[in-house]
């Protein structure tokens, strides 16, 4: 690699690093949080299938499931707007991400809340729980550990998701490098860059993500 | 074998003509008597309603029709309120086949649990019985275990001190041994025939024909979802009245017989 290359590597490795650290990360943490509360949620509401709200967890998913995500946030941010509802790209996309990442973290929830056996929860109610003990204090966390390594996929493929707010304006790690390059014209170089810095991210997650399933599976198997 | 000073003799459940169908009867008129410190063992072939029977009377099934006097209250078995299934809960114990101890809890844990969240005790009052309870099983030195960590055996002692734990008026066993290996079957029924002489009233649906003869006092045998035969367990077993009744007690003999 010739230095003046190596230089733009090096300089501009900071430059999409700091959005990366500034946009991605706090996307991705808040976007994925609030998934997770509408997961649990949704999970719950489909698999006590309770009445009326139901259908609405159905409807939403159907429509988060059968329309792009490149779709969704073009609605969330320039499609808003539009409408004359003010949003920032930022608010947008974690608007946008957590409903999306939501819609498919509840189905998985789901089928994690339904793997568990249903003597789990008749033991439960034979020691004299009610219904939301037994979820809280068994079913949950039973289904929380069979779903934790889908979840932790889905989370790594929001990582990588993420890159398509640049859409939207957000100035995340791929709109920074876009820029870049667009100025440059090396267009290789910087794109197998922050390719690199989407697979750090990913790697360390997985690092993490293994270390978790270690954790969980000291803790009893989850068997018998 | 039983200690007689221990019992008694207040009824203390009532079961009247309950009936439950599923596609086919299940439980077509089913009639008994409990009294405080009684064993009753409940025999019978596969499919003739003795899992149904206990799960009626603790509500994991609604039955079509049939009253329950249970502590001296009356309860509609087909229309009870959720107040007046919480309650009866409270008061009774259940011992599944296959134990269904909660796998994300230890066995402390397990016993704890419906302690702090249904009675309202506090961890350290939960800790103090599960432990007690632990201890009377034998498995205080296994009480950080997860179930999955656990024989059979060991999970169905801990599974009895989950059960115990409560000190219920009543505690249902539905077959505890008929998922053992035929090596741990023994400790789970010592810790039963313990119960029994400290005069726990218990319900125990088995086919071990050395518990029902030796340990319970009273035998019930059912067939096709009715009550055959019952009474005291010598007179039923040294004299058994009806045919049926002797058929099956003959077969269980082989089948032991050829067991051993
Ligand atoms: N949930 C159920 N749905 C349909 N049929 C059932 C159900 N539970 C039990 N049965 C039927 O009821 C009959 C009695 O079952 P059960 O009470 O388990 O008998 P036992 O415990 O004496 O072997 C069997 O024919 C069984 O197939
Ligand atoms: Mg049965």
């Amino acid at each position: 690699m010739g230095s003046e290359l190596w230089e733009l590597f090096v300089d501009s490795f900071w430059k999409i690093l700091l959005p990366g650290l500034k946009m991605t990360i706090p996307l991705t943490v808040l976007a994925f949080s609030f998934a997770m509360i509408i997961a649990v949620i949704v999970a719950m509401i489909n698999y006590a299938n309770v009445p009326f709200l139901k259908p609405i967890t159905r409807f939403y998913i159907w429509i988060i499931r059968g329309t792009p995500l490149i779709v969704q946030l073009m609605i969330g941010y320039f499609g808003l707007n539009n409408i004359g509802i003010k949003i920032d790209a930022f608010p947008a996309a974690v608007l946008v991400f957590s409903l999306n990442e939501g819609a498919y973290c509840a189905e998985t929830m789901r089928a994690a809340l339904e793997a568990v056996p249903h003597g789990q929860l008749e033991a439960g109610y034979c020691v004299g729980m009610n219904y939301l003990q037994i979820m809280w204090h068994i079913v949950l966390p039973q289904a929380f550990r069979t779903a934790f390594p889908p979840l932790s996929n889905s989370l790594i493929g929001m990582v990588k998701d993420t890159s398509l707010a640049a859409n939207i304006t957000v100035t995340e790690m791929f709109f920074a490098a876009q820029r870049i390059a667009g100025r440059t014209y090396k267009f290789m170089l910087l794109y197998l860059e922050v390719a690199l810095i989407y697979l750090i991210f990913s790697t360390i997650l997985t690092w993490i993500q293994g270390y978790g399933e270690k954790k969980l599976n000291a803790y009893g198997a989850n068997k018998g | 074998m039983r200690m007689e000073q221990i019992k008694d003799n207040m009824q203390i459940l009532e079961i009247k003509d309950i009936r439950k169908s599923f596609e086919t009867k299940v439980l077509d008129g089913v009639s008994l008597e409990v009294n405080s410190g009684d064993v009753v063992a409940i025999l019978g072939p596969s499919g003739s309603g003795k899992t149904t029977l206990l799960r009626c009377i603790n509500f994991l099934e609604t039955a079509d029709s049939g009253t329950m006097i249970f502590d001296g209250k009356t309860y509609d078995l087909a229309h009870a309120s959720k107040k007046e299934i919480a309650e009866i809960r409270k008061k009774t114990g259940f011992v599944f086949q296959n134990y269904n101890l909660f796998r994300n809890k230890t066995a402390l844990e397990n016993v704890m649990l419906g302690l702090t969240t249904a009675h309202g005790l506090s961890k350290n009052e939960a800790e103090k019985i599960g432990k007690e309870m632990l201890v009377r099983v034998g498995m205080e030195d296994k009480m950080n275990y997860y179930p999955s960590q656990l024989s059979g055996g060991q999970q169905q002692r801990v599974a009895i001190a989950r059960a115990l734990a409560p000190n219920p008026k009543i505690i249902y066993f539905d077959e505890p041994t008929s998922a053992l290996d035929p090596e741990l079957i023994g400790e789970v029924l010592s810790v039963m025939r313990q119960l029994a002489i400290e005069g726990m009233t218990m319900i125990v649906v088995t086919h071990e024909m050395d518990f029902a003869k030796n340990v319970s006092n009273k035998v019930v045998f059912m067939e096709k979802g009715v009550i055959v035969e019952q009474g005291l367990s010598n007179e039923v077993f040294e004299n058994p009245k009806q045919e049926r009744t002797k058929e099956f007690l003959r077969l269980e003999e082989n089948r032991t017989l050829g067991k051993g």
